[in-house]
């Protein structure tokens, strides 16, 4: 077996931007309306970027007062978010841009359902829906398990 | 201050290694973690599956807009991926760590096997060459379709794309719930798995494939990334400048592939995994 090891972003030496061939046909279908696609190739784009800037802010904040990475981070309290972020503390902006990470794939899917559904594709927007039910199932089971 | 720069440097390595060589990172992320910094193995797959997000967002939303990742096969399958991830993620946490870093060893073996095995392919193989992404002559839907049990020729139909068919839909299932509960367990995307399972069995060319599985790695490492936040098994302070280093190799690999000697690269990235699994080896033993 041949197949590739995946990963890495477009371009790279066995992504499949590399490699672009008509003889190895891909999904791209003409009839197929491209305007869910395209958005939310947006969502992630934006959702990446805006996730990288949030985490460098909070970096040069960690810099800027003095606090090494391997120091031990505060765990994750929803509540302290607000007041971190007021206060310029490099733990608000740090999981902020944590959240933004994990958030940004859930958003592709929630943007997949509203598509879905408004072509009146049941079977897609039900997969979508159960997909958001497990995300939804392990913020429930790891709160359950914390408390 | 050191520190950050080296945790930095080290993403960046991890991105640019992984960027030339068609892997996530987090085959690369974990072991820097826990070998170069000492970090617990959990902390490090915490942040590994934060680093594999970025990853795959960043590439996923350029597939989608050159239409190379199928997103409606994607999705399907990212449902069990995620359901696996979710599985994982809670076992992670009450599996001895010793236990976790075998794995570990195992699946860094086994990577180093197949980069040594691979083969330079410089362009893609004709369709008669590739029997998985083709269809045999005459074979009705019922024949190749043990899916229509789990949702019909349309469903099946929607999944397909031009010039391919999905078949077996029901083992590439297994194989995502396998591949999600590997990923929450390793902080690693599965695309180990993945692109196998979705090219050799359902028949799905390897660049759809490839594209396909990158776009359902955010899903299935934010199922499992949610446990270790809420519990504790994320830190911040060095998770962030691991995120950003391999988020800005990622960028430069992919933009030097091209100029880059892979045959040289992938002898040495042999040696680094054998080597790594070696001193992971030696950590779950002592």
């Amino acid at each position: 077996m041949t197949a590739s090891i995946p990963g890495g972003l477009p371009g790279s030496a066995t992504g499949a931007g590399s490699a672009r061939s008509s003889q190895e046909p891909g999904p791209a279908d003409p009839a197929r309306p491209a305007g869910l696609e395209h958005t939310i190739a947006r969502l992630l784009t934006t959702g990446t970027y805006a996730s990288i800037a949030l985490l460098v802010v909070g970096v040069v904040l960690m810099v800027v007062n003095g606090i090494g990475p391997l120091s031990g981070g505060p765990a994750f309290d929803l509540g302290r978010l607000g007041p971190d972020l007021v206060a310029l503390r490099p733990a608000g902006f740090l999981w902020l841009g944590l959240l933004a990470v994990v958030a940004t794939p859930t958003a592709r899917v929630a943007a997949s359902l509203v598509g879905y559904a408004r072509r009146g594709e049941r079977a897609m927007t039900l997969v979508a829906a159960l997909i958001l039910f497990v995300i939804a199932a392990s913020v429930a089971l790891a709160q359950a398990l914390e408390g | 201050m050191i520190e950050g720069a080296l945790l930095l440097a080290g993403g960046v390595g991890a991105g640019l290694f992984g960027s030339l060589l068609g892997l996530g990172g987090g085959i690369l992320i974990v072991p820097l973690l826990t070998l170069a910094f000492g970090l617990p193995l959990l902390t490090a797959v915490g942040i590994s599956l934060i680093c594999v997000i970025v990853n795959s967002s960043a590439a996923a939303g350029v597939f989608l807009e050159r239409r190379v990742a199928n997103l409606r096969l994607g999705m399907t399958l990212e449902l069990f991926t995620a359901c696996g991830a979710l599985v994982g993620g809670l076992v992670a946490f009450l599996l001895p760590e010793r236990l976790l870093e075998g794995l570990f060893t195992v699946l860094l073996v086994y990577v180093a096997i197949t980069m040594a095995r691979r083969r330079e392919t410089p362009s893609p193989p004709p369709p008669a060459a590739a029997p998985p992404t083709e269809d045999p002559p005459g074979a009705s839907v019922d024949d190749r379709d043990p899916g229509t049990e789990l949702g019909g020729h349309a469903f099946i139909a929607q999944l397909s794309g031009p010039g391919y068919r999905v078949r077996r839909l029901g083992l590439g299932i297994v194989g995502s719930v396998f591949a999600g509960v590997a990923s929450a367990l390793l902080g690693i995307g599965g695309g180990l798995i993945k692109v196998p399972v979705m090219h050799v069995i359902m028949g799905v060319p390897l660049r759809v494939a490839t594209a396909t599985s990158n776009l359902m790695i955010g899903i299935t490492a934010s199922a499992s990334a949610i446990i270790y936040l809420l519990r504790g098994g994320i830190d911040p302070y060095a998770a962030a400048p691991t995120a950003i280093g391999v988020f800005i190799g990622a960028s430069i690999g992919s933009r030097i592939a091209s100029r880059i000697d892979l045959r040289l690269l992938r002898g040495l990235f042999v040696a680094i995994l054998l080597y790594t699994a070696w001193q992971m080896l030696q950590r779950a033993i002592a």
